[in-house]
């Protein structure tokens, strides 16, 4: 595992990600990075908002566009996380804060898969919200409170 | 004229917060002794604006200080009672600003403001206009000898909401700073999410959704505002040379300001307002709602690029 984590850090793209002092490297991937968290939490909160009972009068059906959004926001979180991962991997594939950072982010994704199959399945209800529904938006909401802070935080515990 | 030149900025912005107050209050009276909404409307735009102003006439100040603290005749005190005392007055100018908002949205979903947050928008604007005044007169004072009662500094203003009491909570908990920005990025998530939402559907985005319907979730939206004013100013004031050298940072302020102009446009618009389950939108709001999805996303990336394209660390 070691091993393969020191070649994952040494291979050339990572080596530029890592030193270049290009505005594309490093600095480019992690905007990207907070703008793909923007796009997906921001929108998977207002859902889950939605979903406890704010803002009744949005009608669900046509909300369901916001998925789409969504999963652009974590592809675009995955692409760039995976960069950052491999420019560091050493010392992150052994990192005990980012290991829980991605047990939240797995939990959130998964979360959303669930809620959106909860509220838009061949079985439920239109325009319905079940009780399992407001349990998954409250899980979505605390998961990915936790990713952001248990990311935000490695910025300053693993250095 | 220079306006990337942020101690010439502070000179054209310094005088918006206690004129525009005072602008707004005179309009906010007169609607009440003529009992017409119109004026009572305008009076609220005026306070949601100069209140979004007031945030670069505060910023741009710290940029002017650092220009002429070591020039002779300028007396350092001076210069620090005036921030601690332009503070508060920004402080309750951001408050006065926000409840002025409430009841702009109020007033767009039930066509009247309730007299409470009318009155409460009255109460906090005198509150910030008698602070203001002082504030913007030491100001003056710090050139402007003439106008000096004594020679001496005026005395520093005290309690938790100065310069020094905000730079020694951060030096002395290691973990405000990184809790700061986590609640930071997670206002930011609460924003861009409303926002992006609100603007999709002036977008024509999700045209089965009436716009009332995504106008309900916009206190969401200023709740995560509300959070990034408060935990942005205390990075500011903790490590302000870090900011006002900074290029990014003078663009995140100037997309900021178009941003709120963007959130009042849609708090307040009776043409976006209108629009029905399944109504396209004119060009107009297509334009309106693009154009605040870029600027939201390039709050973010000049933020994110405060430390690379800039000196923040």
């Amino acid at each position: 595992m070691t091993q393969f984590l020191t070649a994952l850090q040494e291979s050339a793209f990572s080596t530029w990600l890592r030193e270049s002092e290009s505005v594309l490297a490093l600095p480019t991937i992690l905007t990207l990075h907070t703008i793909g968290l923007a796009v997906l939490v921001g929108p998977a909160w207002v859902f889950d908002l939605r979903v406890l009972g704010m803002a009744r009068g949005i009608p669900l059906a046509p909300s369901r566009t916001l998925f789409r959004v969504m999963w652009m926001g974590l592809w675009i979180n995955v692409i760039t996380g995976v960069m950052l991962f491999c420019a560091d991997a050493v010392r992150k594939g052994a990192s005990v804060p980012f290991l829980l950072k991605m047990g939240f982010v797995l939990t959130g994704a998964v979360t959303v898969v669930l809620l959106r199959r909860h509220v838009y399945g061949p079985d439920s209800a239109p325009e319905a919200v079940s009780g399992t529904a407001k349990v998954l938006a409250v899980v979505s909401i605390v998961s990915w409170t936790a990713a952001i802070s248990a990311g935000r935080l490695l910025a300053y515990v693993v250095r | 004229m220079d306006l990337l030149n942020m101690s010439h900025d502070h000179l054209l912005l310094n005088h918006v917060p206690t004129i525009g107050t005072v602008i707004g209050i005179g309009l906010l009276l007169l609607s009440l002794v003529r009992r017409n909404d119109h004026l009572k409307h305008a009076s609220l735009e005026v306070f949601f604006v100069v209140a979004l102003l007031t945030l670069p006439a505060f910023l741009t100040g710290m940029a002017a200080e650092t220009e002429i603290i070591h020039r002779d005749g300028v007396n350092p005190a001076a210069i620090v009672a005036h921030h601690d005392a332009a503070l508060q007055a920004f402080a309750l100018m951001q408050l006065t600003g926000a409840v002025a908002w409430v009841a702009l949205w109020l007033f767009r979903r039930r066509s009247k403001a309730p007299a409470w947050v009318i009155g409460a928008t009255l109460l906090l604007s005198i509150l910030t206009l008698a602070m203001m005044t002082p504030a913007a007169t030491l100001g003056g004072e710090i050139r402007h000898p003439e106008i000096r009662i004594t020679e001496d500094a005026p005395p520093a203003a005290t309690g938790w909401l100065t310069r020094a009491a905000i730079q020694l909570l951060v030096q002395d908990n290691r973990a405000v700073w990184p809790v700061a920005e986590t609640l930071h990025f997670l206002g930011l998530c609460l924003i861009f999410g409303v926002l992006s939402i609100v603007n999709l559907r002036l977008l024509g985005v999700m045209k089965a959704i009436p716009f009332h319907a995504v106008h309900r979730l916009l206190p969401w939206g200023m709740l995560g505002f509300g959070v990034n004013l408060t935990t942005g100013m205390l990075f500011f004031i903790a490590a302000p040379m870090q900011y006002t050298t900074n290029t990014p940072f003078y663009w995140k302020v100037v997309f900021l300001m178009a941003a709120g102009l963007n959130l009042l446009y849609v708090t307040v618009s009776a043409q976006a307002w209108a629009l029905e389950a399944g109504q396209d939108t004119p060009i107009f709001d297509k334009a309106v709602g693009a154009s605040a999805i870029v600027l939201w996303i390039g709050v973010i990336y000049w933020g994110r690029m405060l430390p690379f394209l800039g000196n923040a660390f």
